[in-house]
């Protein structure tokens, strides 16, 4: 393998890993922008998405990439339940109680999956599992292609919902301003939910397509990638969606980076330099703006 | 929002501040129930390590359930006493070690401790087991700093199960006397052609534990091995992608994996499936487990293992019934097989008992004296003079180690084990794979 082709590879590796994190970042800048709540236990979603996209896998046999969506859809349901019960008592009575709820929520999500599921390490074979593509001097796995494929196609359709829906605009105009919302007749309790489970879809098609890459998983998986994804929307700007792209794909980009060229201690180590560089330079975050 | 950022670090440092001061220090009382030997036993049974753990603690059950059956242990005033085993989670955490570790001392006022597995968590809390004085059979971690270490007192720990020195030093060895050879007939090149040897590795003390040892036997032995790429990686890691491309760009003919199961299939079934990386893989003993074979597939094709129990394959020799007759009972009592570190479990509780035995009585000194002085026979895993004993110096024990290689069952699904070194253990030869690529220094 020749220099170009190593750097490459580490490149398209960046790529993947940017992926998930995109997905699980969006997510979480979803929930932040509308609601301004903190949530740590944003990585038990994608947990949560990973084995129920797993234990459908294990059970029927269908092709994972498809199961996404019911995943998905079964995350808008549990973070609805989680935003009514949980979030919304607590909405505006503080940061520690949304810290300490959180961190509870981690626990309890944990031990329920591992009294469900055990937290034995488990897999999930893609049926695409040693296909692979060339793609100019690179002999790429098909199923990275179609995790990048469907990371892109997701967001898109984020983006349209949006901007193109009626619920879209009303999100959008919770997250620029709460109270002006209500004052013209927006239900923002309502949209409070329907982002919450937004967040938390997006979450699980991270995870969906994390064990689809063949990597292994147990209960405990959601807690390094949570931290990342924080990382990544104040790198990023609180609230915003386009910061939360570049911020995943520079994040998976500079982690495999690090790991080449300075070893593999340096992978998580290096998210936090780059975010302290950004922090103080750029207070509000690549895209974040003043006041937020 | 930058006030909100610092406020939130606030509390967690707080969090993780509270956390570490939860050791309580406190004057031990002897143990007082009269025919019970009260043991403790260390084992993760929540958290990343709990499928290892389940399983050590599952067979010190087994163990002490057929010690029991045996009449239990006789003290010196001719006494029969039962084993009463208490159970400590260490959470796979040090925090975790350290609360389970005090508790069984403080609380359950055990006799004697057996288990532990990750090191780091272990020698965590072996500044309690030394202030406490309570004799301790680490039957899992496999630093050697566990009895190595100098800023405490030691003296009351003893380590059965094989160092990352001694798997390290036998792996180097095998690589240079088997695969070597094997791979210069291959490439028809002159015996003196060097071996390009890669490391990716836990960076831990165990990871670590094993860069070092390979090292050091090769410039101890001077062999005739050079190391073309050493490669670290973050314990837990999922994605090793990136270490991996590193590794096939410096042309290895064989890699050395110093990981956890959990890291050593994903490794392996990565660097084969996406990476393009045909060489040889070979992994260190905890990897021999059950869950292992089943995460690796047909990626473990050709893969090689350093061993001293399996739960697919036992050495020709007089171990291989107790090992069947091991397996076999936990099977009955928990519809599932144990793992290497189940096996040293197992046997650290038939050394607790036989050193109670043999100091007649639980006074912690003396059973300390005792197992100094232990010469018993091998129960389940070979052993160097067939004997289990403890080193006057560091107090280790010392295993008859071999080498399997692993081949794909395409009716199972899963590779299987066949022992290939040393010629005495030994049941198949090994054989590198059609697709295997040597490196170049090209």
């Amino acid at each position: 393998m020749d220099n170009l082709g190593v750097f490459l590879q580490i490149i398209f590796w960046g790529l993947y890993a940017g992926c998930i994190y995109i997905l699980l970042a969006t997510g979480l800048n979803l929930i932040f922008g509308v609601m301004k709540i903190v949530n740590f236990a944003h990585g038990e979603f994608l947990m949560i998405g990973a084995y129920i996209t797993a234990t459908i896998f294990f059970l029927t046999g269908i092709n994972p990439y498809l199961i996404i969506l019911l995943s998905m859809l079964a995350l808008i349901g549990i973070g609805a339940l989680v935003e009514r019960i949980c979030f919304r008592p607590i909405l505006g009575t503080g940061k520690l109680n949304e810290i300490f709820l959180s961190i509870g929520l981690i626990y309890i999500f944990q031990n329920g999956a591992a009294l469900i599921w055990t937290d034995n390490w488990q897999s999930v074979k893609s049926p695409y599992d040693g296909i692979t593509l060339p793609i100019g001097s690179l002999n790429v796995p098909l199923d990275y292609i179609l995790i990048m494929v469907f990371t892109a196609a997701i967001i898109c359709g984020l983006y349209l919902f949006l901007k193109k829906t009626r619920t879209g605009m009303q999100m959008r105009a919770t997250s620029q301003n709460r109270k002006g919302a209500m004052l013209v007749g927006i239900d923002v309790e309502r949209i409070d939910v329907i982002s919450f489970g937004l967040g938390c879809a997006l979450a699980a098609a991270a995870g969906t397509l994390w064990i689809v890459s063949g990597q292994i998983f147990n209960p405990y998986m959601g807690s390094i990638p949570a931290v990342k994804a924080f990382a990544i929307i104040i790198l990023g700007g609180l609230g915003s969606i386009p910061g939360a792209i570049i911020g995943g794909l520079l994040m998976g980009l500079a982690e495999n980076g690090a790991a080449f060229l300075l070893g593999g201690i340096w992978k998580d180590a290096i998210s936090f330099v780059i975010l302290i560089i950004v922090l103080v330079v750029r207070p509000t975050g690549l895209f974040g703006e003043k006041g937020e | 929002m930058k006030y909100s950022v610092l406020f939130i670090a606030s509390i967690l440092i707080a969090a993780v501040f509270i956390a570490g001061c939860t050791q309580q220090p406190a004057t031990q009382q002897p143990s007082t129930t009269q025919g019970v030997i009260k043991i403790g036993v260390i084992a993760s049974l929540t958290g990343p390590a709990s499928n290892v753990g389940t399983n050590m603690w599952q067979s010190a059950q087994v163990a002490a359930d057929k010690i029991n059956a045996d009449g239990g242990v006789t003290l010196k005033d001719g006494s029969k006493a039962q084993l009463k085993l208490i159970v400590g989670d260490d959470e796979s955490t040090q925090q975790g070690g350290q609360k389970a570790a005090t508790k069984l001392i403080t609380d359950d006022k055990v006799d004697i401790l057996v288990g532990g597995y990750s090191s780091a968590v272990t020698s965590a809390y072996e500044q309690t087991i030394a202030e406490y004085k309570v004799p301790y059979i680490v039957t899992g971690a496999s630093s050697p700093i566990i009895t190595h270490r100098t800023d405490i007192d030691t003296s009351y720990i003893f380590h059965h199960c094989p160092t990352t020195d001694t798997y390290g030093q036998y792996t180097t060895m095998f690589i240079d006397q088997v695969i070597r050879p094997a791979v210069n007939k291959k490439l028809g090149a002159p015996a003196d052609r060097p071996f390009r040897l890669a490391l990716l590795y836990q960076d831990t003390a165990f990871g670590k534990g094993i860069q070092t040892a390979v090292n050091d036997t090769i410039t101890k032995n001077n062999l005739n091995i050079i190391l073309v790429s050493q490669q670290s990686f973050r314990m837990g890691e999922s994605d090793f992608r990136t270490p991996l491309t590193a590794i096939k760009a410096a042309n290895p003919d064989a890699v050395y994996l110093g990981a956890f199961p959990n890291e050593g299939a994903p490794i392996i079934t990565q660097a084969r499936r996406d990476i393009g990386l045909n060489t040889i893989f070979l992994n260190a003993e905890n990897n021999d487990n059950a869950q292992f074979y089943k995460d690796i597939g047909q990626y473990g094709e050709g893969a090689v293992i350093e061993s001293r129990y399996s739960p697919y394959i036992a050495p020709v020799g007089a171990v291989a019934d107790a090992q069947n007759a091991f397996k076999q009972s936990y099977f009955a009592r928990f519809g599932t097989y144990p793992d290497m570190m189940g096996a040293s479990t197992y046997e650290g509780i038939f050394i607790a008992a036989k050193a109670i035995e043999n100091a007649g009585i639980t006074d912690k000194q003396a059973v300390r004296q005792a197992l100094v002085t232990l010469k018993m026979p091998e129960i389940v895993e070979a052993m160097k003079d067939k004997t289990i004993s403890f080193s006057p110096d560091f107090r280790e024990s010392t295993f008859d180690l071999w080498m399997e290689q692993l081949s794909y069952n395409a009716t199972l699904g899963e590779t299987r084990p066949v022992i290939v070194w040393p010629d005495n253990l030994k049941t198949a030869n090994f054989i590198l794979p059609s697709w295997y690529v040597a490196g170049s220094s090209s």
